[in-house]
């Protein structure tokens, strides 16, 4: 085996579900590090995700996962799902198990057979995201962000060379987002970190790498600053929301954003942030998510 | 509450005494009190303990109070030999939740009650409910909606085909010894008490083979329904009450078994998504 492929390869890789597809012909390659996959809703985020968690098969393309086909052998799936630390986006939480009986199920699942040092790894896990004073509480009694938090425990079991996270932000607040920063760029050193999420700020604050997904394509692959740089000199603040911007708001100061289209008259030009970059990649599908609430 | 300084300290061959648990109530409550104020004491005590046992007792502690006790029917099963691993996974499976059981043991009950006192002469309630509470224990133990951590039990090593023949077994061993006790009541020829359970065995892997196809409700369904009009079909043509379970019958519910195990296999075999075959 060449020990020097990548973590996930995925080569031509397409799902339909019906008659929609959900992803066209996507290539794509991960390895060490944390990559953050940025789309709207429907782009196709969690069946790739779905995919390189071996939960859901391609319809058509290559998947390989630690140089191995998932599909050819139960043993080379079963050698994949060792490796992997999962947290789908949608997970049920049984409410009369505790946290630890929780993660303590799912790492008997995983085959930690020794009681003993399964204890330990399940404690090392809740403490990770500190979630070690609620060990003994619930699951049901548990807050929705303190929940998102024992899946994510579940996920970092045995340390995993392939984590896949499918919105792992969704109800943390910003101390517990820092949190989770430490925690997937310690991990990011050994493993591929895939996580999904539709926040900007998210994937500026946890990832090295952005993929954007939009419609099952792949729209942008590569550094967060270098995304950011596709929209300098597109941005601007200026007393006018701009004719034909592709979206413009109102800004605390009361100028406007103004991003894409020609500069409105006395606009200066403004430094560029993740979301800009984001929401001209997206194009006329932008104005949709920037759509006053 | 008094700040004095202490003006005394137990010595050495006392705390020695008192670690090995050697002294009268008194005096160990005495030492005890005293050890509670005096940090000097305190110290001492530390390098006369053995190595590890606080260390032991707090692991202990927190053992106990971390981890989710076994329900008694799984404490029961550890000491017959149950390995320690799959109790947990038994343990979070809701299809083994005692009102499951409760459920499945009356409805028998009545049944058998039913078939004894008419005489033997209404054999249908406890035949038509006999095969099917494993059944339907099974369904249970099955689904997506009875599962809240299907997306990960799916994508474990354990592997969720693994958890379900578990958890089917789980069903099997824990329903049919009192299904077998009642049919022992059932009126009518000794071979009678045991006839049920061939429909039995074989109507749970029609249930698994079909399930695989149309999920595990709408398989629950058609085998409920099928057994249902097979019992009350040769109740209504005024055929011998125990005809279901004769042994020509026998023979077909056999076939059916070995067809539903072979399409079992080969999906086993074919389906691209392994462990999801099911």
């Amino acid at each position: 085996m060449n020990v020097t492929r990548n973590t996930v390869e995925l080569t031509g890789v397409g799902k339909r579900y019906g008659r929609k597809h959900a992803l066209v012909d996507v290539d794509l390659t991960f390895d060490q590090g944390v990559t953050g996959l940025l789309g709207p809703n429907g782009a196709g985020k969690t069946t790739l995700l779905r995919i390189v968690a071996t939960s859901i098969a391609a319809d058509t393309g290559e998947v390989r996962l630690l140089g191995r086909d998932p599909h050819r052998a139960y043993a080379d799936v079963t050698a994949v799902r060792r490796e992997l630390g999962y947290l789908p986006q949608e997970l049920g939480y049984p409410s009369d198990m505790t946290a630890f009986g929780f993660v303590e199920y799912v790492a008997v699942l995983k085959e930690w057979n020794d009681r003993e040092r399964r204890t330990q790894e399940v404690r090392r896990v809740l403490d990770l995201v500190d979630l070690s004073d609620q060990a003994t509480v619930r699951v049901g009694r548990l807050s929705g962000g303190q929940r998102r938090r024992v899946g994510l425990a579940q996920a970092l079991l045995a340390d995993p060379l392939l984590v896949v996270l499918d919105e792992p932000t969704t109800g943390l607040d910003p101390a517990q987002r820092a949190d989770l920063r430490r925690t997937l760029s310690t991990l990011g050193h050994r493993s591929t970190v895939l996580l999904s999420t539709h926040q900007t700020e998210d994937v500026a604050a946890l990832c090295e790498r952005v993929v954007v997904l939009a419609g099952g394509t792949v729209r942008f692959d590569g550094a967060v600053t270098d995304m950011v740089a596709t929209a300098a000199g597109r941005v601007w603040l200026a007393d006018e929301p701009g004719d034909d911007a592709l979206v413009s708001w109102q800004t605390g100061t009361g100028r406007h954003h103004v991003v894409g289209g020609t500069p409105p008259a006395g606009a200066d030009p403004a430094e560029p942030t993740l979301e800009d970059a984001y929401l001209l990649m997206l194009g006329p599908d932008a104005r949709r998510l920037r759509a006053p609430a | 509450m008094t700040t004095e300084a202490q003006y005394w300290h137990a010595d050495p061959a006392l705390l020695a005494r008192y670690i090995a648990g050697a002294l009268d109530a008194v005096t160990g409550a005495s030492v005890e009190q005293h050890l509670s104020r005096c940090e000097s004491c305190r110290r001492s005590v530390g390098p006369l303990l053995e190595p590890g046992l606080v260390d032991r007792t707090w692991a202990g502690i927190r053992d106990a109070v971390e981890r989710p006790p076994l329900p008694h029917s799984l404490r029961l099963a550890r000491r017959c030999g149950l390995p320690e691993p799959t109790a947990v996974l038994l343990a979070g499976a809701a299809s083994l939740r005692s009102a499951w059981l409760v459920g499945a043991f009356l409805s028998l009950s009545f049944a058998t009650l039913a078939a004894y006192v008419s005489g033997g002469t209404a054999l249908a309630p406890f035949l038509l409910i006999a095969p099917l509470a494993p059944v339907l224990g099974v369904a249970a133990a099955y689904g997506p909606r009875q599962d809240p951590l299907e997306a990960l039990v799916a994508t474990a090593p354990y592997g969720r085909t693994r958890l379900i023949l578990l958890r089917t077994l789980a069903v099997l061993v824990s329903v049919l010894p009192v299904t077998a006790l009642l049919g022992l009541a059932v009126p009518g020829p000794p071979w009678l008490a045991a006839a049920w359970l061939g429909p039995a065995l074989s109507l749970v892997p029609v249930l698994l083979a079909l399930a695989g196809f149309v999920g595990p409700r709408a398989a629950a369904t058609v085998v409920l329904l099928g057994w249902s009009s097979v019992v009350v079909a040769s109740t209504r043509g005024g055929l011998d009450p125990a005809w279901p379970v004769e042994a020509g019958q026998q023979g077909v519910y056999l076939a059916l078994a070995v067809a539903a195990c072979a399409v079992i296999a080969i999906r086993l075999r074919i389906d691209r998504q392994r462990g999801v075959a099911l």
